[in-house]
């Protein structure tokens, strides 16, 4: 019951993997805007960003998976099946955790999505 | 418990068989009709045609085709789509149960909108992303390059020929066809943007920055662009036309740019370059082979031989010209240039008669 | 956020009292209750900070800005009937765009899902009041003046006309005259008023819910108006920034945006969309969750996929902070900036899907009740998904190309707007009417509306994507024939006019007088939630007893919850001191941890909103005496409203709440909602000056000499002085708020003291670093940017300055002690947040320069 107690639940993990991916998107973003303003050769070259970027993405990915499992087990504490809708802490807990999971999953796909990118344009045009 | 009357009605309709087949079908009826209508409307729009000068849909150069390729396939699938969302959404509604059903709830969340909109929007992105560095590319050296500079509310042009001399104009641009060029787009006053829609996308042209459009026309014909971003008070009468033509006509087309202009043949144009030069013309504009040497305004030295006047507002006819001269302001208010009212009538059909002659 | 323990132990689940108190104890309890919750009446009627009156006020005003709003887009359409129209002058029809489109986003949209969740946020929460009723009254008022000064702009002929996003150098250079300014400093109301909501919309639902609504179990609205709230504080801040720097470049020639001076049009754009693109999500999200609260009650059975909807609104919440530049993907940016933002702006689709999927399956796993609101959560879903996929559209940056600035995207938008927001909206005034004056609205004639609105609608928007494909660029006042656009044109015209009898219809059966109407019944949809517990009509108190809750329905689940809640079998069913009282409870759990005590009526707020409007609207008009007359004025009124109104000390400690609940009166630290009222105003605060440092380093991405080498300022000495002596100021101001802790007073009055006199000191250290330097901020945009770097700073200063001698009065007066500590702890937080200002502030103007 000690892990469940509210002393110990906080809101701020639900939003962990979207910061991720934010933080992911906005280092993506400067890297490469300030590479192509200020770096970049006359032949506008990207290579270096896009190991940057892939490196941001392992990263980033590793920490939503992180997030991610940590809400899984949160989601499987205990016995009860989806919805988690009784008035009793067990199901608040597994819900917080449901819900971290579903964003964790959300954050990886739109971190992958960015990286895509990265896959296809390769200068600074 | 029955609250209201029509709590009633559908109290008993689920409770008579019959009645509830009746109100079904009634219902289906209806909820049919509700996306057709919105086809039938659809289809109906498309009636009057994608076509036109000024039309994304009826693409004449390499980036517009290309983009209009993407927009029909995206369109096709945005309808599928749309009925495929619409149509559950009316089965749903129409569908009672009793129990709930778990199963179904989790294949509709996860498979409707989760699986689905994932595989298909990824798959959209790969199709999204892969034209935007062929888009994106400059011209390849030695292409034509055209630099036009947007201002309130005309086109200054200048052809940049490789191994020929820059050539000043305005408010019109001849391409080669099956030729690349290089637009290389600037501003100095406030945001406008370049957009040939039957070409290609549009760019902004901004002030402080340097921006850049290539593209390549693959049919001949005459075409209009316009100014695409809100630019002040005449934003809407800030258009050009843009012509596509055979190599040799191009040519041909260009090395008559660059001569200066003829002295007038008759003595009403004799008149009307005189009161050019007298009326304060010469201050604002350029016409090469006189002395009129302004800037400010647009370059009229081959002015008569343009498809309109006043940057796609006005035909190319002599009482156009005087409309325009007279009434500068009515024609396209708060413009710079001041009208010229206040000249008799033979004065002004005279400068017009000038001007349509510098051909 | 974590929170303390429960004072009473782990959290265990309450029943109501077995028995049913006397029917004279019940009437007795519940006339205090009528007394200390009066309405006033007669003149008096506009004092009332009740969320009730305030959120009816705030509903009835943009409901007249959403008409006026249609009025100018009618007359829009009438000149865009046939080519060459002359109807309108083109002059005249660049302000009538602009104050439409400005008007519908700023005092429409925004306002009324403020409205909304004034007035049934806490009905939903089963409390008696927001948190904080007097800030939703000041930011009323403040939106009523802001609406009034812009719509009125366009009958002088002084309104705006650079278009609803105004960019410059249009609107910085080549706009002389009023209009920009109305639009500049009328909006700074607005943004008042929207961050003052959205303080209240997160801790109305973080903090003061029922006990036992734990986080689970809140509503789906709670959900998405805590999202959209928190949006509000990311998003409106780089827009009071762009705001601020736009209207000292017009009043003074501080070139940020003049790239004759160095300064770049584009840094605008960027602040305006950081801004602008995460407002539709603000705008879309409470309007959504209309419909998930609206489709669980005719579907006669709770929402499917509670999470997946919770998974949806914070998903888009983070992710539309990622699209930004997809409106300005044609500006000549890398491919790869557009890729990225294209990436994002399609991710965001799968979120915004997932929660239109629950509500499809909650409709197949139920029962479906055909209704008026019903036909409008349908009309919306067709309208919006039909909105959404233009919209992925348009997020491929290619077509975009195409498709921007175009009629193409005023069709997209309009559909996601009046689909997305419109027609739920028109769904909830149907649904909710009852709660406002206990009658339901017409069937027959919502049916009318309804159909209307939407084939009107239709008819009107969906010939624009053809319109805007075939080449016709938006906000143009004309057009030529033989272009292709003429007909669709005039059929968007007419379709906008049976789009408009459709909405008069609305308007009609909304204001219609309905004396001879019988009243409602009580919940007369059968729905779940607490908001449905009012009777009708609905008595002033909020709720007859604060109800223990244990689902979520409990008008479903729990066994005998109305008779319970009507006999004041929970909570606080009592008035006994004759105050205005709700629960504060935690975060996570629901505990109750304080009774607070809620303001009564006053006339305050409204003249701290006059106030502040005076150095507005004076400002507008360069009339700088009286502006800085009327900022004296208002520092004055809202000393006096914080002095006399906040952190009174009570007549107890503690006090019985029902149900053998003992709760504190006076809770000052993180826990207190004061306290969370700072910490969220100030997240937004950091937020602007974090735009403006991002102005900073933009300029430092596309100049090679920015900062110009060498540095012509502010150096090193007098900013290096500033932080020493700031960072003593907060140091001491922490240090004296944990000597008043431990009652030492000459400690606490030194300390505070001292910490002023350094306030002074460093404020003045700082300010000197530019002007000794001579950095002239109208030459060029280095010294601009630092100067206003140093001047935000500097302001902060100042009004810490006013809060440390705020604290000493207080304890002198007696107002403030070792145990009722809520100012010196809200000051020594607003000063934590000074000082990462500071320090920000200073590594930039003093430190950047000496690596870059």
């Amino acid at each position: 019951m000690g892990q469940l107690a509210e002393k110990n639940q906080s809101l701020w993990l639900l939003t962990g993997s979207p910061v991720i991916w934010a933080g992911h998107f906005m280092l993506s973003y400067i890297t490469a805007s300030i590479w192509c303003a200020k770096l970049a050769g006359p032949d506008k070259s990207l290579w270096e960003v896009r190991v940057a970027i892939l490196v941001y993405t392992a990263l980033a990915l590793a920490g939503i998976g992180f997030i991610g499992s940590i809400a899984y087990r949160k989601h499987s504490h205990g016995h009860a099946a989806l919805p988690h809708d009784a008035d009793t802490p067990e199901d608040r807990h597994r819900f917080l955790g449901f819900a971290t999971l579903l964003l964790s999953g959300l954050s990886g796909v739109a971190v992958i999505y960015s990286a895509l990118v990265v896959v296809f344009i390769g200068s600074c045009h | 418990m029955i609250a209201s009357l029509s709590q009633a009605r559908d109290f008993v309709a689920l409770c008579d068989p019959l009645a509830r087949r009746r109100a079904d079908n009634a219902r289906r009826l209806r909820t049919v009709r509700y996306p057709a209508w919105l086809i039938v409307l659809t289809t109906a729009l498309l009636v009057p045609g994608c076509g036109g000068v000024q039309s994304a849909l009826s693409p004449a150069g390499r980036e517009a085709g290309r983009i209009a390729d993407l927009f029909w396939w995206m369109t096709g699938g945005a309808i599928i789509v749309w009925l495929a969302v619409i149509g559950l959404t009316i089965y749903a509604a129409r569908v009672q149960s009793e129990a709930r059903n778990h199963r179904r709830d989790r294949f509709l969340i996860i498979g409707g909108g989760v699986l689905v909109p994932t595989v298909v929007l990824t798959v959209l992105l790969l199709y999204g992303l892969a034209p935007i560095p062929a888009l994106l590319a400059p011209a390849p050296e030695g292409s034509l390059k055209i630099v036009v500079s947007g201002e309130q509310w005309w086109w200054r042009v200048r052809y940049l020929p490789p191994g020929g001399q820059p050539l000043e104009m305005a408010n019109e641009i001849r391409l080669p066809v099956g030729e690349p060029v290089q637009f290389q787009l600037e501003s100095p006053d406030v945001i406008h943007s370049f957009w040939i829609p039957s070409l290609a996308g549009k760019m902004d042209m901004i002030p402080g920055r340097v921006t850049y459009l290539a593209l390549q026309p693959a049919k001949t014909g005459v075409y209009r662009g316009a100014c695409a971003e809100y630019c002040g008070t005449s934003h809407a009468m800030m258009n050009f036309y843009v012509e596509v033509m055979e190599k040799e006509d191009f040519s041909r087309w260009l090395a008559q740019q660059a001569q200066p202009s003829q002295p007038p043949a008759e003595t009403i144009a004799a008149r009307g370059q005189e009161l050019f030069l007298t009326n304060g013309c010469n201050a604002c504009h350029t016409v090469r082979g006189t002395p009129a040497r302004g800037v400010i305004g647009p370059d009229l030295t081959h002015v008569g031989s343009r498809l309109s006047i006043a940057a796609g507002t006005l035909p190319n006819e002599p009482d156009d010209f005087q409309r325009w001269i007279a009434h500068t302001t009515e024609v396209k208010p708060a413009v710079l240039m001041p009208a010229f009212y206040m000249l008799p009538p033979e004065d002004l059909r005279a400068l017009a008669t000038y001007l349509e002659g510098l051909k | 956020m974590t929170t303390d323990p429960h004072p009473l132990g782990p959290a265990k689940d309450v029943e109501p009292l077995t028995e049913a108190p006397p029917a004279e104890v019940q009437r007795a309890q519940e006339e205090r209750l009528l007394r200390a919750w009066k309405m006033p009446t007669g003149w008096r009627y506009w004092s009332a900070v009740n969320n009730t009156e305030v959120g009816l006020w705030y509903t009835v005003m943009t409901l007249f800005f959403l008409l006026f709003g249609g009025v100018l887009a009618l007359l829009m359409r009438i000149q865009l009937a046939k080519p060459n129209n002359d109807f309108l002058s083109a002059e005249l029809y660049n302000q009538v765009f602009t104050v439409h489109g400005s008007v519908m986003m700023f005092l429409f949209a925004i306002p009324i899902f403020e409205a909304i969740a004034v007035i049934f946020l806490p009905q939903m929460l089963g409390a008696r009041d927001l948190p904080f009723p007097r800030l939703s009254a000041f930011g009323f008022w403040c939106f009523l003046l802001g609406g009034v000064f812009l719509c009125g702009s366009i009958f002088f002929d002084a309104a705006p006309r650079g278009g609803w996003f105004m960019y410059p150098p249009l609107t910085s250079t080549y706009q002389p005259g009023i209009g920009a300014d109305i639009w500049l400093l009328g909006f700074s109301f607005i943004e008042v008023a929207a961050i003052a909501a959205a303080v209240e919309m997160i801790v109305g639902a973080l903090k003061c819910r029922p006990p036992g609504m734990r986080i689970n179990l809140i509503p789906l609205y709670a959900w998405y108006v805590l999202v959209a709230a928190a949006m509000i504080l990311f998003a409106f801040p780089p827009l009071i920034a762009g705001s601020m720097l736009l209207e000292i470049e017009r009043a003074f020639g501080w070139p940020f945006f003049d790239a004759t001076r160095g300064g770049d049009p584009l840094l605008w754009q960027h602040l305006f969309w950081l801004f602008g693109h995460p407002e539709v999500y603000i705008i879309f999200l409470p309007s959504v969750a209309l419909i998930a609260m609206i489709v669980p009650t005719f579907a006669r059975r709770p929402i499917a996929g509670y999470s997946w909807i919770v998974l949806a609104a914070v998903g888009t919440g983070f992710l539309s902070f990622g699209l930004w530049v997809h409106h300005m993907f044609t500006t000549g940016l890398p491919g790869i900036s557009l890729g990225l933002f294209s990436a994002a702006s399609q991710a965001v689709a799968i979120p915004t899907g997932v929660q239109i999927f629950c509500f499809i399956a909650t409709l197949a796993a139920g029962r479906v009740v055909r209704s008026v609101p019903m036909l409008f959560a349908f009309g919306s879903l067709v309208i919006f998904v039909l909105g959404g996929l233009t919209g992925v559209m348009v997020a491929v940056a290619p077509f975009n190309f195409q498709a921007h600035d175009s009629f193409f995207i005023v069709g997209h938008f309009h559909y996601v707007l009046i689909g997305g927001a419109l027609f739920p909206i028109f769904a909830g005034c149907y649904y909710y009417f009852p709660l406002i004056n206990g009658k339901k609205l017409s069937d027959r004639l919502g049916k009318i509306a309804f159909w209307l609105t939407f084939i009107g609608f239709n008819i009107a928007f969906l010939p624009m994507h053809l319109t805007g494909l075939r080449g016709m660029p938006r906000r143009v006042f004309t057009y030529p024939s033989g272009l292709g656009f003429d007909t669709l044109n005039l059929i968007s015209t007419i379709g906008a006019f049976i789009l408009a009898a459709g909405v008069a219809v609305i308007f009609w059966d909304l204001l219609r007088p309905k004396g001879k109407q019988p009243y409602s019944e009580r919940n007369p949809w059968g729905a779940g939630t607490l908001e449905w517990l009012q009777e009708m009509p609905g008595k002033p108190w909020g709720v007859r007893s604060i109800p223990e809750i244990d689902s979520r329905y409990p008008l479903w689940d729990q066994s005998n919850f109305m008779r319970d809640y009507d006999e004041g079998r929970f909570y606080l069913p009592d008035a006994e001191e004759g105050e205005r009282e709700t629960i504060v409870t935690s975060v996570v759990d629901a505990q109750p941890e304080q009774c607070q005590r809620l303001p009564g009526p006053t006339f305050i707020t409204l003249f701290a909103a006059l106030a502040t409007g005076g150095f507005f609207i004076f400002g507008t008009y360069h009339l700088w005496w009286l502006a800085f007359i009327s900022l004296a004025l208002a520092i004055c009124v809202i000393l006096y409203w914080l002095w006399t109104g906040t952190a009174i000390i009570p007549e107890k400690d503690e006090k019985e709440a029902g149900l053998g609940l003992k709760l504190p009166l006076y809770v000052s630290g993180s826990s207190s909602v004061g306290w969370w009222a700072m910490f969220i105003t100030m997240l937004a605060d950091l937020t602007a000056f974090v735009s403006l440092v991002f102005g900073y380093f933009f300029f430092w991405t596309i100049h090679t000499d920015f900062p110009p080498d060498p540095s012509p300022g502010p150096g090193i000495f007098w900013p290096a002085a500033a932080l020493v002596l700031l960072l003593g100021a907060w140091a001491l101001t922490i240090f004296a708020r944990r000597w008043n802790k431990r009652d030492w007073a000459a400690s606490t009055y030194a300390g505070l003291l001292f910490a002023a006199a350094l306030a002074i000191g460093g404020g003045t250290a700082l300010l000197a670093g530019p002007w000794v330097t001579g950095l002239d901020p109208a030459s060029d945009v280095y010294p601009a940017t630092v100067w206003i770097l140093v001047l935000w700073t500097a302001a902060h200063v100042a009004v810490g300055l006013i809060m440390q001698l705020y604290c000493v009065a207080r304890r002198l007066a007696g107002r403030m002690s070792a145990r009722y500590d809520i100012d010196i702890s809200n000051v020594a937080l607003y000063w934590h947040f000074v000082a990462i200002t500071v320090v920000i502030t200073v590594a930039v103007i003093a430190g950047f320069p000496l690596v870059a």
